[in-house]
This record gives structure tokens, C-alpha cells and sequence, in this order.
């Protein structure tokens, strides 16, 4: 991997190497759990045994005394797999400079408060009563971060990024490397040009406002790429002032936060499957996280809702294979292009950004490469199979005790947005920057309905099947 | 103008990486995503400037860290 500063500074002390990298930044650390796991997973499949007894989860249940029953019955494997995590995010977490203690007693909590959601969710009325996990996960989260307040040192547990990553990463799994190559153009033509447009829309309506063109560029790549990251990425590419970058994340999270509610409601008052409404999620949400609790959430919907068609796994499949596969993976090329334009086109700041190509391949979000191997691993497993055989024999020994592992990790991460969301700590953006942005974010929505149920409505609709 | 050979962001002293930093620096940011992602690469903050910038930037206001500047 590249050195940085490696025009810039001669200096040993700033240079750091491939393996420095490999384990300060969290997206390798999200590959290398979960691939680890996937390949221990692989290893027992091919042996004849299955990480299933670890890879514990809750099964449906109608009373309490249900609940106390599966507890007793299983309470080693959750003990096991508490500690099965504890150990691989810790490990990770002291490798990016949390306190290990504080992980560890945060950690605690956010494992007992996902196994109740857990639970919820398989609840045989939950439906009944709208309680979709991710979103209880998410209004439970606010309501005690905005409230009884949540203190600093659990900070270091309470890590979305990371634990959605490593979620991503195992449902590479449940992506066979095909589906991928097929549907992965579509989603890719679908994502730039919402892309291009949403960015126009925002950056062009901030302009026109009398905004900095930096701020424009920071918001416009946040509506228009992939949210936050997205804004991050392209504020230190164009040198953006540290206030413009506040003000980006706080509209992008504010829009974000709204969209994972809006967004299925909406789908489902529509009757949209749920094909359809993973990539119109995928299209119009601003990040992975946001996106992901809003396709689970639709997903949960198939087989409960009347009208509601298509397989639950083909929300979180379309909306990753159009934000991951046709978003997120292009953040480099935007910072790249716009750092040129900052520098060549822009007024002077006093700082020159000496981006070269380089540059896509820093930004890239490395864990869509663990994504992809770890979906690799799976196809390259299953061929030989018939799908029967698949069905009876790969997916219960290996697919189904990894998806579980995946559900823990996204669990972790909803209830970590809720938790993370203090509203006092939004900025003030002022009136034009709400403006440009909101302008984008109409479009975007609008703009993704219309690609998801009607252009490319048959394709969405055939992966739901 | 700056020459172009003039050392980078990532070893002057106004120049500050540390994801902690950013991440409490910049409320908000850890709720849907990280100072710790690859995206960020090795940008950071600018005490000169006060701006969010590139490691590998370059400007007219460059110092030294202040340990290089110790007698050995």
C-alpha cells in the first residue's frame, strides 16, 4: 500500500507502512473479522461440522416463558458468543486506541441490549405492533442518548462504522459472486445518475444561494455519495473549513435519520416489493448504516404485510448492491476530480492539495474488497452443489449461522446510531445550506423512486424472487 | 508560491491527524461514520488555517514539529 506523504516528507516519523495501515484503520479490521470468521466457518463446513452452536440466535416465540426456555437452553452459546466478540472487536478496538476496559464494559451492554432486540423482533406479534428492530433499535437509542444521556467512556463501544462494515462483510456470504456480476452494472448506471444529478442539484442550488463552492462540494458529495463519509472524504480532498464540515454532518445525519423512517413507510404504503424498495433505499439513503436499519426494516415487512412481495433478504441485497457496488466504491474518483477542480479552478486557500491518482485508491473503502472475497468464498464453496443439495446442506451448515452472525453485527451498529445522536451536538447550519441540501435530497428521493419502479422495475422486482 | 518540493501537512506542527481528535473536534461525525475509516485516509485539521485538510497538502505557513526543532 502506498506511504503517505510519500512526495511530501522524507520524514521516518510520518511515514507509515502497508501494515501500519492494515491495523489502524477499521475497515481492514472489519475484513479481518469477518472473513476470519468465514473462513473458520468454511473449514468446519468442509469438515463435516458447522459454526452454528457459536453463531447462536433467537428463534420465534409467543410467551415470555418461551424466552426464559431458549435462555436456558442456549445460555452457554450466547455466553460463548459474547465473548467470541468481546474478544474480536476488543482486539480491534485496542489496535485503534480505545481504552480496552471501556470497550469491554460498553460492549456489555450493547450485547444484552441487542439480544432483547433480538428477541423483540422474533416476537410472533412484533409485526402486529410495528416493532421492526432496527427502528425500535434506533428510537430506543435516541430516546436515552437525548435524555438520561449516554457517558463519554461508552464511547468506545458504541461504534456504528465498524460494526456495519463487518456486517457488510459477512453478507458477502449471502451474495453469490454471480448475482453480483449481474446486477452489480444496473445498480452502477442507476447510482451515477442519481449521483450526478443529486450533486448538480445541491451544489449548483448552494452556488446560487451564495455559498463557498468547498461547502457546496462537501454537501453535494454527502447527499449524492455516501453521506457523511462521502462529506469527509471530499472536505479534505478541497481543504474544507472545519465549520463547513460540521454543517454537512449535521444535515446529512438530521435527512439521514428522517429517511430511515420515510423511506419504508412510504415503500410500504406503496406496496413496493422488496426487491424494489432495497435499491430505491439504496439509491436515496445517504448512508450504509441508515440505509441498511430502513432495508431490514422493509425486509422484516415481507411475509407479514399484505401485499408486500419478494424474499426478506432482497431489501438488504438490492440496497448494498446499489450503495455499496454502485456508490460508496466511487468516493476516491469524486475526491479525486474535485481536489483537481478545488486547486485549478477555485480560489486560493493558501493550502494545495497534491492529490494524484493515488488518491482513489487511499479513500477507497476497503471493506467493499471483504465484501466481495467473502462472496467469492461462498460461490466458489457452493459450486458443485445443486440447489437443492445448496439448500438442504450449505445454507444451514454455513450461510445461515454467518447471516446470524451478520444480523448480530447490524443489531450493534442500529442501536449504536440511536446512542450516538445527541441533538445538542448538531451544529446551526443556517438557512441556505438546509436549502441546497434539502433541494438535493427531494431529488434524489424523487429521482430514485422513479429509477427503481420504473426503469429498472423488472430487473429490482426478478432479484426479489 | 510554494515550491512544489515543500514539505506536506503530515509532519508540520499545525497539522494534527489524530482520529480522536477529529472525531471530538467534529460532533456528529462518528454517528454515521468514522475517523477511523479508510475514506479519511490521512487527513486532518489545521490549526493555522482552521480547515479539515489533505496529508499531503502544502502551504506557505509550514513549521516544523516542535521536537524537530530540540538540539539532539
Amino acid at each position: 500500500m502506498t506511504e503517505i506523504a510519500e512526495r511530501s516528507s522524507p520524514n521516518p516519523a510520518v511515514r507509515r507502512s502497508a501494515w501500519a495501515e492494515a491495523i489502524r484503520k477499521e475497515d481492514w479490521w472489519a475484513i479481518w473479522i469477518g472473513l476470519g470468521l468465514i473462513v473458520v466457518a468454511v473449514a468446519l463446513f468442509a469438515s463435516g461440522q458447522s459454526i452454528k452452536w457459536i453463531a447462536v440466535a433467537p428463534q420465534k416465540w409467543s410467551h415470555l416463558s418461551d424466552v426464559a426456555a431458549q435462555l436456558s437452553t442456549h445460555g452457554v452459546q450466547y455466553l460463548a458468543l459474547f465473548v467470541l466478540w468481546c474478544v474480536l472487536f476488543g482486539i480491534a478496538a485496542g489496535a485503534l486506541g480505545f481504552q480496552s476496559l471501556r470497550f469491554l464494559l460498553s460492549f456489555s451492554l450493547l450485547y444484552v441490549a441487542a439480544l432483547a432486540l433480538y428477541f423483540l423482533g422474533l416476537w410472533d406479534q412484533a409485526s402486529h405492533y410495528n416493532l421492526e428492530p432496527p427502528l425500535v433499535a434506533l428510537a430506543l437509542g435516541l430516546l436515552i442518548s437525548n435524555t438520561v444521556g449516554v457517558p463519554k467512556w461508552a464511547d468506545a463501544g458504541l461504534r456504528v462504522e465498524f460494526y456495519i462494515k463487518t456486517g457488510i462483510v459477512l453478507l458477502g456470504t449471502s451474495l453469490p459472486l454471480t448475482l453480483i456480476a449481474w446486477a452489480g452494472p444496473v445498480a452502477i448506471v442507476q447510482a451515477a445518475i442519481v449521483s450526478l444529478v443529486t450533486f448538480g442539484v445541491i451544489y449548483l442550488t448552494a452556488i446560487r444561494l451564495g455559498l463557498d463552492r468547498r461547502l457546496a462540494a462537501v454537501l453535494g458529495t454527502g447527499g449524492a455519495v455516501c453521506g457523511v463519509s462521502g462529506s469527509i472524504a471530499v472536505a479534505g480532498a478541497v481543504g474544507a473549513r472545519k465549520e463547513q464540515v460540521s454543517v454537512a454532518i449535521s444535515l446529512v445525519v438530521l435527512w439521514a435519520i428522517v429517511m430511515i423512517f420515510v423511506l419504508p413507510l412510504v415503500a410500504r404504503a406503496l406496496g413496493l416489493s422488496t426487491g424494489v424498495a432495497g435499491a430505491w433505499i439504496g439509491t436515496s439513503e445517504f448512508a450504509d448504516a441508515a440505509g441498511l436499519a430502513a432495508a431490514q426494516t422493509y425486509g422484516g415487512y415481507a411475509g407479514h404485510v399484505p401485499g408486500i412481495t419478494g424474499n426478506a433478504d432482497a431489501a438488504v441485497s438490492a440496497f448494498t448492491l446499489m450503495k455499496v457496488i454502485g456508490r460508496d466504491m466511487w468516493i476516491g474518483v469524486w475526491a479525486l476530480v474535485l481536489s483537481i477542480v478545488a486547486t485549478t479552478r477555485w480560489e486560493s486557500t493558501g493550502v494545495h492539495n497534491r492529490a494524484g491518482i493515488g488518491e482513489i485508491w487511499r479513500r477507497f473503502p476497503k471493506f467493499v474488497l471483504g465484501f466481495l472475497l467473502a462472496s467469492a468464498m461462498v460461490t466458489w464453496v457452493a459450486q458443485g452443489y445443486s440447489y437443492a443439495a445448496y439448500k438442504q446442506s450449505v445454507v444451514p451448515g454455513l450461510v445461515a449461522p454467518l447471516q446470524a452472525l451478520r444480523t448480530w453485527a447490524f443489531t450493534f451498529a442500529f442501536l449504536s446510531i440511536g446512542l450516538t445522536t445527541r441533538v445538542r451536538d448538531f451544529v446551526s447550519v443556517g438557512a441556505r445550506p438546509f436549502y441546497a441540501f434539502t433541494a438535493g435530497v427531494v431529488v434524489n428521493v424523487v429521482l430514485g423512486f422513479v429509477l427503481s419502479t420504473q426503469l429498472f422495475y423488472g430487473f429490482w422486482t426478478r432479484l426479489g424472487q | 508560491m510554494i515550491a512544489f518540493d515543500t514539505p506536506g501537512c503530515a509532519r508540520c506542527r499545525f497539522f494534527d491527524p489524530d482520529a480522536r481528535v477529529i472525531e471530538s473536534e467534529l460532533p456528529g461525525l462518528r454517528i454515521l461514520s468514522s475517523a477511523y475509516g479508510s475514506v479519511r485516509s490521512d487527513d486532518g485539521l489545521c490549526r493555522q488555517h482552521q480547515r479539515y485538510v489533505a496529508a499531503s497538502s502544502i502551504c506557505a505557513a509550514y513549521r516544523e514539529p516542535a521536537a524537530a526543532l530540540q538540539p539532539a
